[in-house]
């Protein structure tokens, strides 16, 4: 299909929103630049899309329950210059040596490195490379019309990064991507792409983080090839006043597996969508986190496990606590299509809510077409209990620390999930640092 | 050690205790007799420092210090123990860090320095070794899936660990079968000492059978209404409560 093609069907369709126009008042002038056509024509498409819908409001589907208020377009603006950046003041690695640095999206591969079998270049350069199925990759968005964020990160397609691991290849040292946000009120749109070749497993650690004043809208597709493995671990570290939207679409093949977890504590305002794709048979899939929200923060967690063929697992644990006046949202769906028989698909929410001001909201879904299938979920949001305060008092533990000790004990059941130890540690470290710093 | 005066208690707004008075001196062992709705259990929270509870009158004194003011970490760092009648579950929080948490804040508290990992396993072996336990419990969440004879057993395996100056036992021996009672008792006498006093409270003789107490105390309608030697349990075994009851209803 031509972008031409694309603006008519469009523009049948439904009028331009006024507000959503301020959002892509950066889009053309990136059209200037050399990128291939068929990137262009992709870009175009997603300008179009979303300025028909603009940004989602609480009365759509699966955004009743977090506001982006917070989002006014004339606050921030992209940019497609050499962002500039004070290197010291990007985070030391957390593991290893091998990482890969963004800074507002953009690939820095001067402060990059990677292990053997790992190939990582800009998006442009992929593209320019025509890196095989990138454009495939790219042009599989799924509906525009239903995922605004998805159609702005595409309407500013440029920056981000390509990263592909050989056949065969069991990367044992982890890869740290690191997501820089340099602030000034920036819109960044990295678009980045993880490829497994068949048999290949690897380690990715994501964080995101930066400073001051942002909105980073990240789209992540990650394609399995089969029987490959990946662990996947995020660590959502916005800076305070950042804003954070993330697209995660994993798409699996025969025989792969994928072990996600993410960490939510940083950002203003925070939603991270993950899709599983189980396109495949014998496939197991598995997505974990938790959040931890105070202040006014509010946390989303959107996720849908899709199954398209037999004999599939998947797996949602998610756990969190809340305090102050912050939100947290967990939206966790199954979906079993008709042909996917001996589907076995697991969800789970707890929310725990630290002040009587505080809020969980959970819209656990299971669709299900198929008729053998073993699907089951559970959602809970509850105080800590008293009398176990009570009990760990009476024993000598102080206040402050009972109430860590049951709050570290509550997340370890979703953070145990983390199978690749160091990384678990870590998670659990957060955890310990944020208690402290809010005087349990 | 410990001097209860005059204690007058409120609980959900109605009187409980109508001014209770008690003394214990170290290494004593106590028993406190009652029917039921008598305030035993309200006396055991009180004195551990339990919310819901509005003291209205009296004074408790524990180690020359004003309990009643104290936070109930604090208390316990002074030495006061409560056997929970019914031992709070506690998932994800292992036996083991429970154990080492606790008594480490306690030793903290008191000055002392933390205990090594090696040297904590060391004495928790020993306990548990004492006690009959099985070691894999202590990997589990705190009293979760633990029947009614391993919640006290756990309850008196934290005693031994904290090794305090008074216990408080409230009905210990509810829900146990004669052999989890003998158990328990044996590890309750195994504590006993010239620096360790207990407060055994409860509705039954039976348990005294094997925590032979000093002196036995009958609390009725929120009062100390007799005290006496171990002869006063036999005597209420036999007879019942009711003396008391008219004994209070005529006062």
């Amino acid at each position: 299909m031509t972008a031409a093609a694309n603006k008519e069907s469009f523009m049948a369709q439904a009028p331009q929103v006024a507000a959503a126009l301020p959002w892509l008042a950066d889009a053309d002038a990136l059209q200037n630049d050399k990128a291939a056509g068929w990137m262009k024509a992709l870009r175009s498409t997603g300008a179009e899309a979303f300025s028909q819908t603009g940004l989602p409001t609480l009365a759509w589907e699966g955004w009743q329950y977090t506001n982006l208020r917070a989002l006014t377009p004339a606050k921030f603006r992209y940019s497609a210059e050499p962002v500039k950046f004070d290197a010291a003041k990007i985070p030391s690695p957390l593991l290893g040596a091998h990482r890969v640095v963004l800074v507002n999206g953009q690939y820095q591969p001067k402060l990059s490195s990677l292990p053997e079998h790992v190939t990582v270049m800009s998006l442009m350069e992929a593209a320019d490379k025509n890196i095989a199925g990138i454009e495939e990759q790219l042009v599989t968005l799924g509906d525009l019309g239903k995922n605004p964020m998805t159609a702005l990160n595409a309407a500013y397609l440029r920056d981000g990064f390509v990263l592909v691991v050989a056949k065969n290849r069991d990367v044992a040292e982890p890869i740290e991507v690191v997501f820089y946000n340099a602030g000034r009120d920036a819109a960044v749109y990295p678009r980045v792409m993880y490829r497994l070749g068949e048999n290949a497993g690897c380690t990715v650690i994501e964080r995101h983080c930066g400073e001051g004043a942002y909105f980073a809208n990240i789209y992540a597709s990650i394609v399995l090839e089969s029987a490959s493995r990946m662990r996947f671990y995020r660590f959502q570290e916005e800076s305070e006043a950042g804003l954070h939207a993330s697209n995660t679409v994993v798409q699996q093949q025969k025989g792969s597996s994928f072990e996600g977890f993410s960490l939510g504590m940083g950002a203003k305002l925070a939603r991270q969508e993950f899709r599983l794709q189980l396109i495949d048979r014998a496939i197991s899939s598995s997505i974990g986190g938790t959040y931890l929200m105070k202040g006014q923060q509010s946390h989303d967690f959107t996720v849908l496990a899709d199954h398209f063929e037999p004999d599939g697992k998947s797996v949602q644990h998610f756990k969190g606590v809340v305090d102050d006046q912050a939100r947290a949202v967990y939206q966790g769906k199954i979906h079993v299509r008709r042909a996917a028989q001996k589907t076995d698909g697991y969800q789970s929410h707890h929310a725990l809510l630290l002040s009587p001001t505080a809020e969980a909201s959970a819209k656990p879904e299971l669709e299900i077409y198929a008729d053998d299938v073993k699907c089951s979920h559970g959602a809970t949001a509850g105080q800590l209990n008293p009398e176990a305060i009570f009990y760990l008092r009476s024993r000598g533990i102080p206040h402050d620390l009972a109430r860590s000790l049951m709050v570290e004990s509550f997340l370890g059941g979703a953070i145990e999930k983390v199978s690749y130890e160091p990384v678990r540690d870590i998670y659990f470290a957060r955890v310990a640092a944020w208690l402290a710093g809010r005087g349990a | 050690m410990l001097k209860i005066k005059n204690l007058h208690v409120n609980a959900a707004g109605r009187p409980v205790l109508k001014g209770l008075s008690l003394e214990m001196k170290a290494g004593e062992v106590h028993a406190i007799m009652g029917p039921n709705g008598s305030g035993k259990s309200t006396l055991s929270y009180v004195l551990a420092g339990r919310d819901g509870y509005e003291v209205t009158d009296g004074t408790v004194e524990f180690m020359g210090q004003d309990l009643l003011s104290m936070e109930p970490e604090d208390r316990a760092a002074l030495g006061l123990f409560l056997a929970f009648q019914y031992p709070v579950e506690i998932p994800g929080v292992s036996t083991t860090t429970f154990l080492k948490t606790a008594l480490n804040a306690i030793r903290k508290k008191r000055g002392e320095k933390e205990l090594e990992p090696a040297a904590f396993l060391k004495l928790q072996k020993q306990k548990i070794q004492q006690l009959g336990m099985d070691p894999e419990m202590m990997k589990r969440g705190v009293n979760v899936g633990f029947s009614g004879g391993e919640k006290k057993r756990n309850e008196v395996l934290q005693m031994a660990m904290l090794a305090p100056k008074l216990a408080i036992m409230d009905e210990t021996d509810s829900g146990l079968d004669i052999d989890a009672l003998k158990v328990v008792s044996e590890g309750v006498n195994a504590l006993r000492g010239p620096e360790t006093s207990f407060l055994v409270i409860t509705h039954y003789q039976r348990l005294l059978d094997y925590i032979k107490p000093d002196i036995v105390h009958v609390l009725a309608n929120g009062k100390i209404q007799k005290t006496g030697g171990p002869e006063l349990a036999l005597l209420l075994e036999e007879k019942g409560y009711a003396d008391f009851y008219d004994a209070t209803e005529a006062a």
